[in-house]
């Protein structure tokens, strides 16, 4: 009985990583060894391998300009999002907490529409109203924050919840704290963690966003890397290895932010537990 | 003139009246204890004069200046609430030098005042905590030093003991007390809790359903209720028949006797409690279905006196 409950989650985990690891390993084999596909196999793991076809992507002028593309769009949407959602969210829970399924159900619908419908739907009216717009890159930040705005809400949702919003507002008020300062000086430095948080979730959203770009026809990241699928394989790969990399480094900087307030919080508690 | 002064204040939330001409005066550093049962208008009446609820009627006055159209944050009321209110993010010191970061005052002052503040609840070695590392009692005492840093017209006090256990929050009601005293500051202090109110206060406003039912000190409220609801809401008291009348009478004014004949009112004990300065002793009258409890000193009482004991009750000559 011991042996299995030993051996079943060890078998789990190496199960686990074989499903995980070993796409990955082949991918990187693919973008980073100079081997025919076809010769690929055990003899030659340790052969040949270059960062040559990631390199040459990476100075292709077409990348620089989709990457920075969808760096400025992954800013304005998380900036529109916060501006659009820390108040709708605050005003919900303060004056309105009836409404609060209705916005959640909101926050939902781009899922239930159909891209290609909420695409044809909304270019069409910005094409009477606002031809210009649809031309710039940035006609995607509306699409790009409807998208993002269930993680938003429900991260910014669950950070409130934990405040006893009331409360902390009206103490705030009381030693005259404007509403400005009450936002500024109590509400969003205890928001901190669930802004980072949506952040997060938006740039994953943004970047990893392919669809609505290809209706769009705009020149995001998602868009080169599946271009240049077909021109440069090896590169592309390479390339969404690389960003794989860098989006496991900042989800680990982000935990590590989150566990910091959440230790900080334990160990004191630790101390705490000595005053008399 | 008076410090603060609610004139002819009313307030509905849809067809519920929480406050009905609601008007009462407090004197400059008086302590004034609204007193009443759970959902009688306490709180609404509180914030009111907080300013984050508008009352539909009549004014608040702060000497003489009505303040009814003053945003709360200009209000300088302070206020300590009955959940813990402390700035998570910010330490105790920061807590307590809130109101006088929001107002400007430099940094150096700003921590003198938190720390002098602090001395004077007592927790001056608690300034770099964070709230989540002190106790409930000492939230509750940092909350009042936060209050009381930004010199403020009024403190505002709503249940502030209710989250605490029994010990502390004797403790933190003298505390409340002392500093009401020392710094003359006028406090309005909300309670269900006749015991706190009773101990605490210069004057006791008694309340029921928004409305108020007696204002006085605490002995006068006691001694002379002005209403069947005061008598029963302060303290314990009898309703005893008496010719065809009913009769209110506190249980420590009654004598219970085992060999007068000719008791005032006659029946069995239902149950003894031994409280530690008492005992309180039930009795079910005769003819009456309705126990009535009775009060009395343990001394007084016999040793034999037992439940089921047939036992004469008199009036206590006064
Ligand atoms: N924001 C509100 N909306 C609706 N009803 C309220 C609101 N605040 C208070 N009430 C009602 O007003 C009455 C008085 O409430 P409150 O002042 O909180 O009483 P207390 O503090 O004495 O317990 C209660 O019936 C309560 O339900
Ligand atoms: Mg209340």
């Amino acid at each position: 009985m011991k042996f299995f409950g030993k051996i079943w989650p060890r078998l789990y985990i190496a199960v686990a990583i074989v499903f995980f690891v070993a796409p990955l390993l082949s991918m990187a084999r693919f973008a980073f060894q100079r081997i025919p596909v076809i010769s690929l196999g055990k003899d030659n793991l340790f052969k040949r391998w270059t960062l040559d076809g990631l390199f040459t992507t990476l100075r292709d002028p077409e990348f620089m300009h989709s990457l920075s593309v969808s760096l400025k769009i992954t800013l304005f949407t998380v900036v529109v999002l916060l501006v659009i959602m820390v108040p709708t969210t605050l005003w919900v829970h303060l004056a309105a907490p009836r409404w609060r399924g209705v916005v959640e159900t909101v926050t939902i619908l781009p899922y239930v529409v159909p891209p290609i419908a909420l695409v044809v739907g909304v270019s069409g009216t910005y094409r009477s109203i606002a031809p210009w717009f649809l031309a710039s890159n940035y006609s995607l930040v509306p699409f790009y924050a409807i998208l993002a705005m269930p993680f938003t809400f429900r991260s910014l949702d669950v950070g409130i919840k934990a405040l006893d919003l009331r409360t902390l507002v009206d103490a705030a008020k009381s030693l005259g704290a404007s509403s400005f300062r009450v936002m500024w000086n109590v509400l969003l430095p205890n928001l901190r963690t669930s802004l980072i948080n949506s952040a997060f979730l938006t740039v994953t959203v943004v970047l990893g966003e392919f669809t609505i770009a290809s209706l769009l026809l705009k020149r995001t990241l998602p868009m080169y890397m599946a271009q240049a699928q077909g021109r440069e394989p090896q590169g592309a790969l390479g390339l969404g290895l690389l960003i794989l990399v860098l989006t496991t480094i900042l989800f680990t900087l982000v935990s590590i932010i989150r566990k910091k307030d959440a230790t900080s919080i334990s160990s004191k508690n630790i101390n705490g537990g000595m005053v008399p | 003139m008076s410090a603060l002064e609610f004139a002819n204040v009313s307030k509905s939330f849809g067809d519920v009246n929480a406050l009905i001409n609601f008007s009462i005066a407090l004197e400059q550093g008086e302590l004034v204890s609204l007193l009443g049962p759970s959902g009688c208008g306490k709180t609404t009446a509180l914030r009111i004069a907080a300013g984050f609820e508008t009352a539909d009627t009549g004014s608040i006055l702060l000497g003489s200046t009505n303040i009814i159209g003053l945003p709360a944050h200009e209000r300088r009321m302070g206020m300590v609430f009955q959940s813990y209110s402390l700035f998570p993010h910010l330490n105790i010191r920061d807590n307590v030098s809130f109101g006088l970061r929001v107002r400007g005052v430099r940094n150096e002052a700003r921590k003198k005042r938190a720390d002098e503040m602090l001395d004077l609840v007592r927790l001056s070695d608690l300034g770099h905590r964070m709230p989540h590392q002190i106790s409930g009692g000492q939230q509750q005492r940092v909350a009042l030093a936060r209050a009381l840093a930004a010199e403020p017209h009024v403190l505002l006090l709503d249940e502030p003991l209710s989250a605490l256990d029994a010990k502390i929050r004797v403790e933190v009601r003298d505390e409340i007390r002392r500093l009401n005293r020392d710094l003359g500051v006028t406090t309005m202090f909300v309670t269900h809790d006749q015991d706190e109110a009773m101990s605490i206060s210069d004057r006791i406003c008694v309340m029921n359903s928004g409305v108020i039912e007696q204002v006085g000190s605490p002995r006068d409220v006691y001694d002379n209720p002005a209403s069947s609801f005061v008598a029963h809401f302060v303290g314990s008291i009898n309703s005893l028949p008496k010719g065809n009348t009913q009769t209110l009478i506190r249980p420590e004014n009654l004598v219970l006797t085992t060999h007068d004949q000719n008791a005032q009112w006659r029946g069995a004990i239902t149950d003894i409690t031994f409280v530690g300065a008492f005992t309180k002793i039930s009795v079910r009258l005769e003819n009456d279905d309705a126990p009535i409890s009775v009060l009395a000193i343990s001394t007084q009482i016999d040793h034999n006196i037992a439940i089921g004991l047939n036992i004469g009750i008199n009036e206590a000559a006064q």
